[in-house]
């Protein structure tokens, strides 16, 4: 009732009241225009992971075909010391992967808020260009840059491909610019005065950087890191291209066994453990996301 | 060809779900009762599949083609060549001069016949379209392993060789397989096998390498020198090296497959890389030292290298994998008749020879492997001596928890 208005009562008010200005901040338009959107996301976004659930608990009843049950059975499967090893070793790896990335991404993030204006823009463009070629070409450029015949490791003796060490500079090198918008955005963000306040009062540029800039900005390297960490863990090319084909992460075990083996349920299983298994680290991220949303710069 | 390189462009949306969409589209297409667009299908779908979960509904994915496999082989006696044949390949696997050529054929003329032609890039592509009831396919071109799979879940047509009659001029030895012992279901379209090659100025054994076992023995002491590789895929790597151990290809024996994981294993610090991708580029460029390969792709590494001629390519004795391409009619085809006239048209003797020259696969149709030119007829490495293949084994997917063994043991070789 309190909704819909009253001609006769508005007419009414604007008569008796000199006229208002006043205005509401509550929403002008119904919620139910959000539906298109909301439905695109049910049916493509949760659909797609219904569709997984239900598989994982299901059993195998051929090549590509499934009974449907409710049974743990594929969990237990996952459950094996091959899986745990690939799912240790892929969490590993996109951990130390996203510390590169920090190591690497804060510096750069730090100097173009820090010490660029006029090219400020021209910088930041740089770090997105390479967005604009695909994934899997950037990483094939990679492997020339890497090759054992090539000038990094014929004059600096650097042959490191179809290694460990070329899955972490291809993991690096694609995920970088993912960490450094959000960290550069925070940095841009933050109130530069307060470093010269505290040199006035006497601090070192060390201290400052450390009291004021890493602890307004740290929320953000968190945020940013993890954005890297959680798509590393489900990196699935690089190891593959990089690594020769021989340095598995979940995502290529999980390719196996739903291509070759066919076997979609244990496909299935074996993407909700990898899911499971990074869902803690979106809690963290989560909870620093409003913390930097809180107190942040 | 069975061991299609893993095609990496397309893996950047992830295969695994396109089945699972086609097979969605079906599904629901089926439940409404009514042709519907993908996209239309798949907004429903994904609440039809939880429904049908609810109800604890099993689905079996090739079943209700079952009926149709099963009839009389003359069935088509006196039916008339339809005007459409629907042709489901690997891409640019054949000469388009041969579609041109067989739709200007007399009767195909007459009857106003079109064909119209889709493609896959694996054979999983393939049997995922078919296990979701894709219908609508005359002619599928799917590698051994998946004409057995077809053939077990009653997805292929029994061939009318009436239809057929130019299937004389096929070497009666390729008749008859393992895959399809009765030869009722598949034609062979062409074949190959898996050899190894090495470069001569790095790898110097010190006796002359034979068998596959011998290239085993050639990994460790070697992947210091260079970049050494073996093919990639479950059904590459286990089966191999159970060969060369001796085993059947496709043993199922858990002791022999514990065997073979462990001869992997021991071999796996000499392994640099597990690709079936760009290995031909890679070696063109002198940069693998000690590969696998498959016959064809060996032939253009020697070709690309003839200049410093120091490649040797070895055709394994003892055991090795010979794989096939077949010709095939789903269970489901609208139009047989054009179907069996298409492989008859393709197994003819001309026709073959301008195939192979498009394809360089060999075809086994002795009269056409005559007329080739010298460099094929006479080259080990395309006219594969029988003395070879004779000893040479399919490999197969017989049940999936064999697979599933195989598919462990290759992840295993892959994490050590």
């Amino acid at each position: 009732m309190t909704v819909g208005p009253d001609p006769g009562m508005a007419a009414v008010a604007t008569a008796v009241k000199p006229k208002k200005r006043g205005r509401s901040f509550a929403p002008k338009y119904p919620a139910w225009l959000t539906l298109p959107s909301l439905l695109y996301y049910a049916i493509f976004f949760l659909g797609p992971m219904a569709i997984l659930a239900v598989f994982s608990v299901s059993i195998q009843s051929g090549f590509g075909s499934v009974t449907y049950t409710f049974s743990s059975s594929q969990f237990s499967q996952v459950n094996d010391s091959l899986y745990i090893t690939v799912f240790e070793r892929t969490l590993l790896m996109a951990a130390m992967g996203s510390l590169l990335t920090i190591a690497v991404g804060y510096p750069l993030a730090y100097w173009m808020a820090r010490y660029l204006s006029t090219y400020k823009m021209l910088a930041l463009l740089l770090i997105i260009v390479p967005f604009w070629t695909s994934f899997l070409i950037r990483t094939y450029a990679l492997k020339i840059i890497l090759d054992p015949h090539g000038y990094l490791a014929r004059d600096f003796g650097i042959d490191v491909l179809y290694t460990k060490y070329a899955v972490g500079i291809g993991l690096v090198y694609n995920y970088l610019p993912l960490f450094i918008l959000p960290v550069f955005a925070s940095l841009e963000r933050m109130d530069w005065t307060l470093i010269e306040a505290a040199t006035d009062l006497g601090a070192r540029p060390v201290t400052a950087f450390k009291d004021i800039t890493l602890r307004l900005t740290l929320p953000g390297v968190v945020t940013g890191g993890l954005l890297v960490f959680i798509p590393m863990c489900g990196e699935y090319i690089i190891p593959d291209i990089l690594g020769g084909g021989k340095y598995e992460f979940v995502g290529n075990i999980i390719g196996d066994t739903f291509s070759s083996a066919q076997n979609w349920p244990f496909g299935s299983a074996l993407s909700i453990a990898l899911m499971g298994a990074l869902s803690v680290f979106v809690v963290i991220y989560i909870m620093f996301a409003t913390r930097e949303e809180q107190f942040g710069a | 060809m069975t061991n299609e390189p893993r095609d990496h462009l397309n893996l950047l949306a992830p295969r695994s779900m396109r089945p699972k969409f086609d097979y969605l589209h079906r599904e629901v297409q089926d439940l409404a009762g009514m042709r519907m667009s993908r996209r239309a299908a798949l907004g429903l779908g994904g609440l039809a599949i939880l429904a049908a979960a609810g109800c604890g509904g099993s689905t079996n994915a090739g079943g209700g083609n079952n009926g149709a496999a099963s009839q009389p082989a003359d069935a088509l006696k006196g039916k008339p060549l339809e005007d459409s044949l629907v042709i489901y390949n690997w891409s640019q696997y054949d000469d388009p001069s041969t579609y041109k050529k067989f739709a200007a054929l007399p009767d195909e003329s007459a009857a106003g016949l079109k064909i119209h032609e889709t493609y896959y890039s694996s054979n999983d592509e393939l049997l995922a379209k078919l296990h979701a009831g894709g219908t609508g396919y005359d002619i599928v071109v799917p590698s051994q392993n998946a004409v057995g799979e077809l053939i077990q879940e009653g997805g292929l047509l029994k061939l009318d060789f009436n239809l057929i009659p130019n299937i004389k001029n096929l070497d009666p030895k390729f008749l008859k397989s393992s895959f399809d012992p009765t030869g009722e279901f598949h034609v062979i379209k062409d074949f190959g096998i898996t050899m190894f090659f090495y470069q001569n100025t790095v790898v110097k054994p010190s006796s002359e390498p034979k068998t596959m076992k011998d290239f085993y023995g050639l990994l460790n002491a070697n992947a210091s020198k260079g970049r050494t590789n073996v093919l990639d895929g479950a059904e590459e790597v286990v089966p191999l090296a159970a060969m060369a151990l001796g085993f059947d290809a496709n043993t199922g024996d858990p002791g022999e497959l514990d065997e073979t994981k462990k001869f992997l294993l021991s071999v796996r610090k000499g392994v640099t890389t597990i690709s079936s991708f760009g290995y031909i580029n890679d070696a063109s460029a002198g940069k693998i030292i000690l590969s696998q390969g498959w016959n064809g792709d060996v032939r253009r590494i020697l070709a690309a290298r003839k200049k410093q001629g120091d490649i040797t390519a070895v055709l394994p004795t003892e055991k090795s994998e010979v794989w096939a391409d077949s010709w095939c009619i789903p269970a489901t085809a609208p139009h047989p008749v054009a179907a069996h006239a298409w492989i008859n048209y393709l197994l003819e003797p001309a026709t073959a020879v301008t195939e192979m020259n498009y394809h360089s696969y060999p075809i086994p149709i002795p009269a056409a492997l005559d007329q080739m030119p010298a460099d094929f007829k006479n080259d080990p490495l395309f006219n594969v001596p029988a003395s070879y293949t004779d000893g040479y084994q399919y490999i197969l997917n017989p049940s999936p928890q064999l697979v599933n063994a195989r598919t462990k043991i290759y992840q295993e070789f892959k994490a050590a």
